[in-house]
């Protein structure tokens, strides 16, 4: 039986306890390393290692260097581990001060000054998007699901209709306002992003009446490109769809709970807007 | 002077416990949570509505709880009252999140400790008999009905999405609700099963190492009353050792009633009640509980307490406490399915308002409170109130009562390394959300 392990750096345990209901695994890999779930303190040799967190501090730097030696394939799970997730919302300098606060700490691993993706330090195989990943997806990056085939966008998956003459011409806060079943979100005037947003979720949020907030990332069309090629496409949806400035649009991107997944593959595409230039874009091969 | 270093795995998150001793005593026992993220710097600035999506990211094993108290803060704030239907499907929305986390305390972190396993997924290696060969199959499916009823009641089961200011974003469908009531009933059998295992395994772990751990008198606190346990949060309460409710208080009286502390070794800080030390979780609440107000969970009470009395202290008996929550959570679950859950009237609008905004929530862990101060519509100071936080001081204390039975002039008995383990598994602390 094939061999996993998976490495959980600074995150929130929410990929390991999606892989926990993934239960099919159970008779046909062999977990051996996963603190959440197994005593053993080293990762041994694996054919596939699933690291899930961000790089937060000097132990996790350590523990992702040891623990990829041994592993056949590395694989980054969740928003955390492609870009450091929600944790980089501390690298900005409206905050970054603030964090002084805990250097009085001892006998603590050491902060980093920010939250880094985990192909920063090593090499990456394959990524699994999603805050977290479904069970489903879980699979597909263990087996070959012959039945498993993703949608391009989310909102292939989500089954609301898209009406031509429902057009809000501002859009509403993501808690305001009585959600109508089985409309487009975006034709009620909610920032729904599932247009850009790449499939193989089955549209969760936006089935329950949320709108879709990106955590899967861009789809292929956008993921080698930078942030400005995914405002635009949202921007057209928008046009088409509603009679919302472009500027209100714009804004509601930008915005923390957005732009936390909007930006998650392009740090390393060209863009100007973050400027981490210096590294290609991640593959969109790579992305499941 | 020796220092013992036990790392610590089936937790949630990293943190190690620290020993030192000196000539066969015990001097210090340090609970260190390892890890940072900042949650309480970082959301300066955002967005108050946006609060309920970004802060379920604290933690994947308690984001239910945190999307909740979120949700009740803008709401305290907003000054809105959600209508009894979107209550009723938060409740379930909790509900769901008690019977996923106390499956996974008691069947995946803490079972290995009774078999003498390293892993309930590593049976294939153990000599476990016919009992254990299924037992990772069957331990999955009741934590899945609690994963499942978080996906009915909140849309997404980890970061669920369906509480908003004022409500819920949809009632639950005849069809999905009836599907998810033979779910659950199915499986409340099966969670029976595994309970009354578990308890026999218990009695001979006790057997075996000849205590129920640390039982020095403590206070308690929980936000839950004492029949039909409702986890969306109405006041504090806080018990003392001798089963008398001291204190009742709402979440924004708390600094009147609990001190808190930071320490230098630890990313974790920890509270204390009128400088004694704290219990939170389980334990607490069945110390509180006149009963529970379903059949089955009420005939495990009645078996805890001819057993244990009211209050107890034992330490071990925390995870029987969560047994009896795990059951009562599948019956309470079911009533509330019967009942039609997709009406009309699923939320009541709002205005933006500033100010002091304070949510509460009864976690798995204990009262979780959630305090916002929002200045034009952004959150400019924000304090989460963590119940792994409540009880640091009792894991340390409990730690250091395990290490003086293992610790002599002579040697150090390594049994000491299984009960640190099963010490600090009791409290089941989660460290993602205790160091945010």
């Amino acid at each position: 039986m094939d061999k996993f392990a998976v490495l959980q750096l600074s995150g929130c345990a929410g990929c390991e306890v999606s892989l926990l209901n993934a239960d099919a695994w159970v008779d046909r890999y062999k977990l051996v390393y996963m603190p959440l779930v197994i005593s053993a303190y080293d990762v041994p040799e694996v054919d596939v290692l699933l690291v899930s967190g961000g790089v937060r501090n000097d132990e996790d730097i350590y523990n992702l260097r040891r623990a990829v030696r041994h592993a056949g394939q590395v694989v980054a799970v969740g928003t955390c581990a492609i870009s450091g997730g929600v944790a980089s919302l501390g690298d900005r300098d409206a905050v970054r001060e603030l964090f002084i606060a805990e250097e009085g700490r001892r006998h603590v691993p050491r902060l980093l000054p920010r939250c880094h993706p985990i192909d920063a330090f090593v090499e990456v195989d394959r990524y699994l998007p999603g805050c977290p990943p479904t069970p489903e997806l879980f699979m597909a990056v263990l087996f070959d699901l012959p039945d498993f085939q993703p949608s391009r966008i989310v909102c292939q998956e989500c089954g609301r209709k898209k009406l031509k003459d429902m057009r809000p011409k501002h859009l509403l806060g993501f808690q305001q306002g009585e959600v109508l079943p089985d409309v487009c979100l975006i034709n009620q005037g909610y920032l729904c992003i599932g247009s850009s947003t790449r499939g193989g979720c089955r549209a969760p949020c936006p089935r329950a009446g949320h709108p879709c907030v990106g955590c899967r990332g861009p789809s292929d069309t956008l993921i080698e490109k930078g942030s400005s090629a995914w405002f635009e496409s949202i921007g057209r949806v928008f046009a088409t769809l509603t009679d919302v400035p472009p500027e209100e649009v714009e804004a509601g991107l930008r915005s923390p709970q957005l732009a936390l997944f909007l930006f998650q593959f392009s740090d390393y595409a060209n863009t100007p807007s973050v400027g981490r230039a210096g590294r290609p874009p991640r593959p969109k091969e790579k992305v499941l | 002077m020796p220092t013992l270093t036990f790392p610590l795995s089936r937790i949630e998150g990293h943190a190690q416990v620290v020993i030192e001793v000196q000539g066969g005593k015990v001097i210090s026992a340090h609970f260190q949570a390892m890890e940072f993220r900042g949650f309480r710097y970082f959301v300066q600035g955002i967005p108050a509505e946006q609060m309920p999506v970004i802060v379920p990211r604290i933690c994947g094993v308690c984001s239910t709880a945190h999307h909740v108290a979120a949700v009740k803060a803008l709401e305290d704030v907003f000054e809105v009252t959600p209508p009894p239907l979107a209550l009723k499907i938060r409740e379930l929305l909790l509900l769901g999140q008690i019977v996923q986390n106390q499956a996974t305390s008691l069947f995946i972190f803490t079972m290995p400790d009774r078999l003498g396993i390293a892993s309930i997924f590593s049976l294939a290696d153990e000599d476990v008999g016919e009992e254990g060969a299924l037992l990772a199959t069957r331990v999955l499916r009741v934590r899945k009905a609690g994963t499942d009823l978080i996906t009915t009641a909140g849309g997404q089961f980890i970061h669920p999405v369906k509480a908003v200011v004022g409500g819920v974003t949809s009632g639950v469908a005849p069809e999905a609700a009836a599907a998810m009531r033979d779910e659950v009933e199915a499986v409340l059998p099966i969670a029976c099963e595994l309970f009354d295992y578990y308890w026999e395994q218990s009695l001979a772990l006790r057997e075996r190492i000849g205590t129920w751990g640390d039982d020095a008198p403590a206070c308690y606190i929980a936000a839950v009353t004492d029949s039909r346990p409702n986890y969306t949060g109405g006041n504090i309460r806080v018990m003392d050792a001798g089963g008398v409710v001291r204190d009742v208080f709402p979440a924004r009286d708390f600094r009147d009633f609990l001190e808190y502390e930071e320490t230098d070794y630890s990313y974790a800080g920890q509270t204390s009640y009128g400088g004694e030390v704290l219990r939170a979780n389980s334990l607490a609440r069945i110390n509180m509980a006149r009963h529970m107000g379903t059949p089955r969970a009420d005939e495990y009470l009645a078996r805890f307490r001819m057993a244990f009395g009211q209050p107890t202290h034992a330490l071990l008996l925390y995870d029987l406490a969560r047994g009896i929550e795990l059951v009562y959570a599948l019956e309470r679950a079911i009533e509330i399915l019967a009942d039609p859950l997709d009406g009309e009237d699923t939320d009541v609008g709002y205005t933006l308002r500033d100010g002091e905004a304070y949510g509460l929530v009864e976690a798995p862990r204990g009262p979780l409170i959630h305090h916002y101060l929002i200045e034009d519509g952004l959150v400019a100071k924000a304090e989460f109130i963590i119940p792994t936080v409540h009880n640091v001081r009792a894991i340390e204390r409990a730690l250091r009562v395990a290490a003086e039975r293992y610790v002599t002039a002579e040697k150090v008995d390594m049994e000491l390394e299984h009960a640190v383990g099963r010490v600090v598994r009791a409290f089941d602390p989660c460290i993602a959300c205790a160091t945010h």
